[in-house]
This record gives C-alpha cells, sequence and structure tokens, in this order.
C-alpha cells in the first residue's frame, strides 16, 4: 500500500480519475492503484458500520422522524454540488430527490456488506458487476 | 461430553454455533466441525434455528439475494426451505418452511440495517478458524466480468512484446526497401538496346 498510495496527494490525484467530479483528469487509473483504493474504502466502511446501519436504519420505519436520513441527504447532496460537475446527467440523477434514495441505500448497503476480512474482494466483486 | 458454544454478534444480530471438534482429525478443544444445532438470533424478531443441513442453504439464500438486490436484479429468492422477497427498497420479507408437516411458515420482516447485521454473521462464521465448515461457494466467486478483466490483462502481456517487436523490425527494415521503378528500368534497357 505505501508503494502505491505514499501520501494523502496521490489518494487526492487518484480523486480525479472519477469523471463525475469538476477536477477530472483522465490519468488512466493502474489495477494496483485500483485495487489500494478498495482496500481503504473497506477499511473505511468497517470504521464507519456503526454510522452506515443507523443512516440504513433511519430510512426503515416511515413513521420514525427520519432526521438521520434527511442531515445525511443534505450533507450529501451539499458535496455533490461542491466538488461534483454539475451539468453531466449522471450527476443530475443524484440531485434529484426522488431518484437518489435508492443510489444511496444501495451504496451505504454494499459498503456495509464488505466489512468483513473478505470485503476486499466482495466490494471488488459487486464493482465489477455493477 | 461438554459441548462447544461460538457466538457471532454483529449489532442487532447474534449467531450462536454448537457442536463438537473431531478429535480423530487432531483438531484442539475448542474447535468445532462436528454442529449438532445453530441459532439466529434478530433482536425483536423470532428465534431461528435449526440443524446443520438447513444452515449452509439459509447462508447462500442470503448472499445470494444480496447480490441480487445490490447489482440491481430482481431481488427474488426461493427454495423449499426459505423464500426472501423485497417488500420495497428498505423491507425484506423472510419465509422460512419448516421441513415438519402441519407446521407453519415462519415469515420475518427486516430491514436493510437487518439484513447487514445477519450477513456480516455469517461472514465471520465463514472466516472463522475455530468453525470448520463447508463454505458458501456464493462469496468468492469472482464474476465473469472480472475473469474476463484478468485474463484481458494477461492475453496483453502475452501477445504485447512479439507485436511490438514485429512493428520495429518493419519501420526498422522499411528504410533499406528497394521500390521497384517502372520507368528507370526501360531507361536502362534502351542503353542496352542502343549499343
Amino acid at each position: 500500500m505505501n508503494d502505491v498510495l505514499p501520501n494523502k496527494i496521490t489518494i487526492w490525484k487518484l480523486r480525479n480519475n472519477n469523471p463525475l467530479r469538476k477536477s477530472y483528469m483522465n490519468n488512466n487509473i493502474k489495477l494496483e492503484e485500483f485495487d489500494a483504493l478498495i482496500k481503504i474504502t473497506v477499511e473505511m466502511s468497517r470504521y464507519l458500520y456503526p454510522y452506515m446501519r443507523e443512516i440504513l436504519q433511519s430510512k426503515e420505519d416511515p413513521e420514525q422522524n427520519s432526521v438521520i436520513w434527511n442531515d445525511f441527504n443534505q450533507r450529501f447532496i451539499e458535496l455533490i454540488n461542491e466538488r461534483f460537475n454539475l451539468h453531466s446527467v449522471r450527476v443530475k440523477k443524484l440531485l434529484n430527490l426522488t431518484v437518489n434514495d435508492e443510489i444511496l441505500i444501495k451504496s451505504l448497503l454494499t459498503l456495509s456488506l464488505c466489512i468483513s476480512n473478505q470485503g476486499y474482494q466482495k466490494l471488488k466483486n459487486f464493482l465489477f458487476n455493477y | 461430553m461438554i459441548q462447544n458454544r461460538l457466538l457471532f454478534h454483529q449489532s442487532s444480530v447474534t449467531l450462536e454455533i454448537i457442536g463438537l471438534p473431531d478429535f480423530s482429525n487432531n483438531e484442539y478443544q475448542d474447535q468445532i466441525s462436528i454442529i449438532s444445532q445453530w441459532k439466529l438470533t434478530i433482536i425483536d424478531k423470532p428465534l431461528i434455528e435449526g440443524k446443520l443441513e438447513h444452515l449452509g442453504p439459509i447462508m447462500d439464500a442470503f448472499y445470494i439475494y444480496s447480490n441480487l438486490l445490490i447489482n440491481n436484479e430482481t431481488p427474488i429468492y426461493e427454495s423449499k426451505l426459505i423464500d426472501i422477497k423485497a417488500d420495497n427498497l428498505y423491507i425484506h420479507n423472510i419465509v422460512l418452511k419448516s421441513s415438519k408437516p402441519d407446521v407453519k411458515p415462519l415469515i420475518i420482516k427486516i430491514g436493510n440495517s437487518l439484513l447487514s447485521d445477519t450477513i456480516n454473521c455469517f461472514d465471520q462464521l465463514n472466516e472463522s478458524s475455530k468453525v470448520r465448515i463447508k463454505k458458501s461457494s456464493f462469496i468468492n466467486n469472482i464474476p465473469k466480468k472480472i475473469r474476463f478483466g484478468l485474463t484481458k490483462f494477461k492475453i496483453l502481456n502475452f501477445f504485447l512484446p512479439p507485436i511490438i517487436s514485429i512493428c520495429s523490425l518493419i519501420l526498422f527494415s522499411s528504410t533499406f526497401i528497394y521500390f521497384y521503378n517502372p520507368i528507370n528500368d526501360k531507361e536502362k534497357n534502351e542503353l542496352i538496346n542502343t549499343k
């Protein structure tokens, strides 16, 4: 991991490979860099599992006041507005409140299913099947 | 003989495995490879328990269902033992059918949070070195797309060096190529004839 991602700047540069971002740069991400990003995502998911679970749970009961879900959704939209290319159709879909529920729930569920030791392989499989 | 009992926790779900080690296979005292009973406890839901032969199919059902759910396919799993269907985006309907006659099926509704807890408990069981169980074939299955991706890399690595060498050979030899010019040839012939 240290060879592939020696510092935070490398991770920052890799983030810019996302074509949905405003600061998109096509650097042709390498296979080992892709693997390293998946490993970081799995570690973060493991650490954030209680929060992700809480967010998922807050949406399950319609009678319950889903404050947590609304906060999460609001912050998500703020970040998308700030960092993503708003002219893209796919980004517009992420910002559409009637459609983005499904995307958010599936993304959170995918991450929460990949917290085991084999989470890296699971997340990789999910991403390739997407 | 006292049976071993192992617990796998994840938030609101606990999976309990009860059984014995196989001493004939040089196993340690705290291991389990002969499972006599298992219990899946989900907070605020009825207890799910069964025999060893039921555990594998139930685990597989959860793994297959979650894969269908995430891969945007119709999330329905049906078998003799268990049915799982999505009521909506947030709630999943589980129907556990008893192998005994005259026993009504057990219906449990769980949300996404409990679904992920349950699957994480099964993951812990699969990864545990203390329980010997036939691993579910649905966890490490590399999808076709990845297999194709990996072979593509290998094929590229295999064919790229000879292709590059052939190209460089053609480029290098093209500088020495002799182009046939019919006009020059005619002139030469005329000179010979005049002689």
